[in-house]
């Protein structure tokens, strides 16, 4: 190999742009203690021990999806199909309605759906107006560059005035889906049918431009090549050079149940926690890189925390993508959870709502001790 | 002769002057007489009464009628490529049809036949003196090659096998080719302490006599240096008694020793291990260097390292630690099967979900024959080499039941019994009113091969009496396996933590460990893993966080210096975390197991075949190999 891990440690301590020869290089470095070390040095250089979480919600308003992507459990490609669903606009708003009665102070909504060829665009704007009027300061991130581009599409209008279409019904930023991996002789293989590279980004350049935040995803772990991860978050980074509009990249592990790659093996821990790694070395200019618990598994969160992760995602309520492709991760994990996880791992809990601006830490987080003074206990509870 | 002395009787071979070193240089203050002789003559002193201590073949005292003993710590070896015993042919292994024997050793004699035997070869074995051996290879008859003729016979012959070498590649495990052994209660602690630091002058004076043996023999000392330190091991640890063990079953198994042999060391205190000289206090750093590069870490200085070493850092020290002890690069697993014979048990341990009081006549249950025959056939069809066999304290279940199971199991199935833990042999010591030892003796007379290390928890009373009031102390579970391992069988050892003990029990936990292994080496393998809480009747929450068990794995393979491996718990904390283990000092992936019921009745739901295990541990950059108990590698079926 031409260039050494020593080079590439010298180039990130001196913040040089890493190129694709080293991303490569760095995928295949042996040693994952030295490479998580040398995320960990970029990750606290960013954020110290500061680790992020909020309070949110999935709504998945439909399944029912034209395109057909391979690695997907979750579309039904007709309105009638078995397990085909599209939720009537109160439904989806009741279940806003619902956290609000409960006192569950969320602060945002993460909205993903299927490409559903019957809704019209009222749907959407609707969806979006009514969750704002039930609670007109809940973030609404919602629509993948793909549904975006799906509209513009569909509903013959420019990526913009979609856009300005739907902000004009309350939607606050973007979630980083459907990017899965940019290579087209992948997306040819696992994709075919919906938008490509330059149609993703420019979604998002667009949104940018508008002055609206956005996240990026990574699909891994399926028939991509080691080069065509590090090709795709360069893309992602050019793109951030010239807009500087992405909050957070997630890389998201492929889960291999009840889709057509059911004979790929999902990929390994350690295999999790190196894509966690190079994604913080690669990515620079990104400020935050998510371990998303739901898809990750919460062991495995904790773990990447130390391997480049600064954020773990949130509450989650409902979520229903990864779950039918087999996760068996609960759907929801309560703040005191999310808490003590962070504090276990030796790192600093920080409640931040969508855009990163802190909503409680410290005291003011939680009534909740450290884990080490937590086990000072001399005798032991027990039911009896 | 002197009455009161010691008699020795060593080999002035240069691979065992390293160990007579010290001896030689002050016999005066030491209680022994040392003489020398051929290493043939030495067993035949033992067994004649006319040597106390002899540094005997492995092949004599796996041979020898009297009962024998081991000194601990002390040991020929090697771990791979040995140099001194080689096959020199001029063709092919494969195709030799006659091996000429060096007829001075026998222990090389017995592990080239048996090493035949594992490559399925039947070349005829001649003996010839010791002087014509190198003559007599040529055309299709090989030659056994012993001793400094070995330097140069390796380059005169296109085919060499090294039998060190060839041992370690068939198995993993070190080979040893002599020990100090006499008959019981030969030595004391005294004794075998000045042994031991007749070795320590020796090792430290390796290049002296290296020096002098060139002088005296002719030949460039550089080589006798290199091989007395890169290619001859001395210690007797672990990993060299799990060889040992291997190669008298093998070697039994292919009926080139007449009776299964054990190696069974004195029972001695441990000498005195070299602390570090007190110092002042040192940075976490210098303490996980030092550590990673094999020094031993003091009960303060772990409590430190635990509280205040960075995560990856402490993970990298045990990563380099593991690199050091397996450097292959290779990680193990077994299948083999957990059964639970009985779910009837007297402890009622609060964190137990399992058990069923002996009045629960409902639910509780003893296994059949007939249900037991059918988990052992689908063991053994589907690889497996092994029974876990764990069960509650029944108190319906005199010795004679386990007898009984043993001998049919060993009669009816190709499967080695690791089983049970030191609580259950306590139990039956209890109800049969028979001493702990008397109890093991006759359960491996009957066929128990090992012992697992289970219901450790947490060595440490305070804790133990908080959760299971009803289970055995720290003393008595150390005990049974002191005895086990003084009986030849080598065991695991396990810690179960989170249940609300402080860092200092689990560095207590861990010393215990340590300081009994020192003395015994019997443990294979240190095991541990979070509580499973779910449906227990201890109200605490699962302790299950991932960073929490990477933290407390890595550090037991800095402190447990003395035992070879450490195994991930998947079963617990899923294959993903149990994979990035391997990252924090793991070298062995555990069971495919094919039933576990007991933290699968705590919430535990991992499950993995043994293809799988095989793309964890590739994932993790490692290659992977079966394994017995003894952590021995097996072929690959």
């Amino acid at each position: 190999m031409s260039v050494t891990f020593s080079e590439i440690r010298d180039k990130v301590r001196a913040a040089e742009p890493l190129t694709l020869e080293d991303g490569v290089a760095l995928f295949q470095h042996r040693n994952l203690m030295e490479l998580g070390a040398l995320a960990n040095e970029v990750r606290e250089r960013l954020h110290g021990d500061r680790t992020y979480f909020n309070r949110n919600l999935h709504i998945n308003a439909t399944n029912v999806c034209e395109a057909s992507c391979r690695f997907c459990s979750f579309a039904r490609l007709q309105p009638g199909d078995k397990g085909a669903y599209t939720m009537t606009l109160e439904e989806a708003w009741g279940r806003l309605r619902a956290r609000v009665d409960a006192e569950d102070p969320i602060t945002e909504i993460h909205i993903v759906n299927g490409l559903h060829p019957g809704l019209p665009f009222a749907y959407y704007t609707d969806l979006l107006a009514g969750l704002k009027k039930i609670q007109p300061s809940i973030h609404l991130k919602a629509f993948t560059a793909v549904e975006i581009f799906y509209f513009s599409q569909k509903f013959g209008m420019s990526i913009e005035a979609v856009l300005q279409a739907l902000r004009a019904a309350g939607l606050d930023s973007l979630p980083g889906g459907g990017a899965e991996i940019f290579a087209a002789r992948v997306r040819k293989k696992i994709c075919d049918d919906k938008s490509d590279a330059d149609q993703w980004l420019e979604v998002h350049r667009v949104a940018h431009r508008l002055g609206m935040r956005s996240n990026c995803t990574m699909l891994y772990g399926h028939i991509e090549t080691v080069e065509e991860r590090v090709d795709h978050m360069l893309r992602l980074r050019s793109l951030q050079e010239e807009t500087g509009g992405f909050q957070t990249f997630i890389p998201l592990a492929f889960h291999p149940e009840n889709n057509a790659l059911m004979k790929l093996p999902a990929p390994t821990g350690v295999e999790d926690l190196r894509t966690y790694a190079v994604a913080r070395l690669l990515l620079h200019n990104i400020p935050h890189i998510k371990a998303y618990w739901i898809m990750l598994g919460v062991k495995t969160a904790q773990t990447a925390l130390w391997f480049g992760a600064d954020d773990l995602d949130g509450t989650v309520q409902e979520e229903r993508i990864y779950h039918m492709a087999g996760a068996d991760t609960p759907q929801v994990m309560h703040p005191t959870e999310i808490v003590r996880i962070i504090q276990n791992a030796g790192r600093t809990p920080v409640e931040r709502d969508t855009l990163y601006n802190v909503v409680a830490e410290g005291d003011a987080l939680l009534p909740q001790k450290p884990f080490r003074r937590d086990v000072r206990r001399r005798t032991l509870e027990v039911v009896s | 002769m002197s009455d009161n002395k010691i008699r020795l009787s060593a080999v002035s071979f240069l691979n065992a002057r390293p160990i007579t070193y010290g001896l030689e240089r002050d016999l005066g203050g030491t209680p022994f007489d040392l003489s020398f002789d051929l290493p043939s003559r030495c067993a035949e002193r033992l067994v004649t009464g006319d040597a106390d201590l002899g540094l005997i073949p492995v092949g004599a005292y796996a041979a020898s009628d009297v009962d024998l003993r081991i000194v601990p710590g002390i040991a020929i070896a090697s771990h791979g490529p040995v140099r001194t015993v080689l096959l020199v042919s001029a063709a092919p292994w494969d195709e030799l049809e006659e091996i000429a024997l060096d007829g001075a050793s026998r222990s090389s004699a017995l592990l080239l036949r048996l090493l035949c035997h594992e490559r399925g070869l039947r070349p005829r074995f001649r003996e010839v003196p010791h002087e014509d051996v190198l003559n007599a290879a040529g055309g299709k008859t090989g030659a056994l090659v012993i001793g400094d003729a070995g330097f140069e016979a390796g380059e005169k012959f296109p085919y060499v096998v090294d039998l060190g070498a060839a041992w370690h590649d068939l198995t993993g495990l070190p080979f040893v080719y002599a020990v100090w052994a006499g008959r019981p209660g030969a030595v004391d602690a005294e004794a075998t302490a000045r042994l031991q630091a007749s070795l320590e002058d020796g090792l430290a004076a390796r290049l002296t006599i290296a020096r002098a043996w060139g002088e005296a023999h002719g030949g460039p000392p550089a080589l006798y240096e290199a091989y007395l330190t890169r290619n001859i091991r001395y210690r007797l640890g672990a990993e060299e008694l799990s060889g040992m063990a291997a190669f008298f079953e093998r070697a039994h198994a292919a009926g080139l020793l007449p009776r299964p042999v054990r190696p069974r060391l004195y029972e001695v205190a441990a000498a005195p291990t070299a602390q570090t000289a007190a110092r002042g206090p040192r940075s976490i750093d210098a303490l996980l260097s030092d550590a990673a590069a094999g020094a031993r870490l003091s009960p303060e200085d772990a409590l430190r390292v635990y509280a205040e070493a960075p995560v990856l850092e402490l993970g990298a020290a045990a990563d380099q630690r593991r690199r050091a002890l397996h450097p292959d690069d290779t990680v193990t697993y077994i299948i083999d099967r957990n059964v639970n014979y009985t779910n009837v048990c007297v402890t009622r341990c609060k964190f137990c979900n399992f058990y069923r009081p002996p009045t629960n006549k409902t639910e509780g249950y003893v296994l059949s024959r007939e249900e037991l025959a059918r988990k052992f056939q689908e063991t053994v069809d589907l690889g497996g080499v092994q029974i876990l066999l764990q069960g509650g304290l029944n108190p319906n279940l005199p010795i004679g039941w386990y007898e009984e199971l043993f001998r049919w199991m060993k009669a009816n199935f190709p499967l080695a019994i690791h089983g049970l833990s030191p609580e259950e042999i306590r139990y039956i010591a209890e109800i049969e009113n028979m001493s702990i030892r008397a109890v093991i003796e006759r359960l491996v007379a009957s066929g128990l091969d090992s012992i697992p290390g289970g219901g450790a928890e947490i060595l440490d009373d305070e804790i133990r009496h908080a959760i299971s009031p009803l289970k055995c102390t720290t003393d008595t579970w150390l005990e049974v396996m002191r005895q086990a391992h003084a009986l030849g069988l080598r065991t695991t050892a396990t810690m179960v933590f989170g249940f609300g003990e402080e860092p200092r029990h689990i560095v207590s936990h861990l010393e215990r460990l340590r300081a009994l292994q020192d003395q015994t080496a019997g443990f294979t393998a240190f095991i541990c893993w979070p509580f499973q809480a779910e449906g227990t009747r201890l109200k605490l929450r699962d302790d299950t966080t991932a960073m929490r068990y990477l933290r407390i794995f890595a550090l037991s393979r800095l402190y447990l210096d003395n035992f070879p491996s450490l195994q991930v718990s998947w079963p617990t904390m899923g294959p993903e975390v149990g994979q990035v283990g391997l990252r924090f000092g793991g070298n062995d992936f555990g069971s495919a197991m094919i039933e576990e019921n007991v933290v699968s009745q705590a919430g535990a739901i991992f499950k993995l075949s043994a293809e799988d295990i095989e793309r964890y541990i590739r994932a993790a950059g490692f290659a992977p190999r079966r394994r017995n108990m003894r952590y021995e590698r097996l072929a690959t079926a």
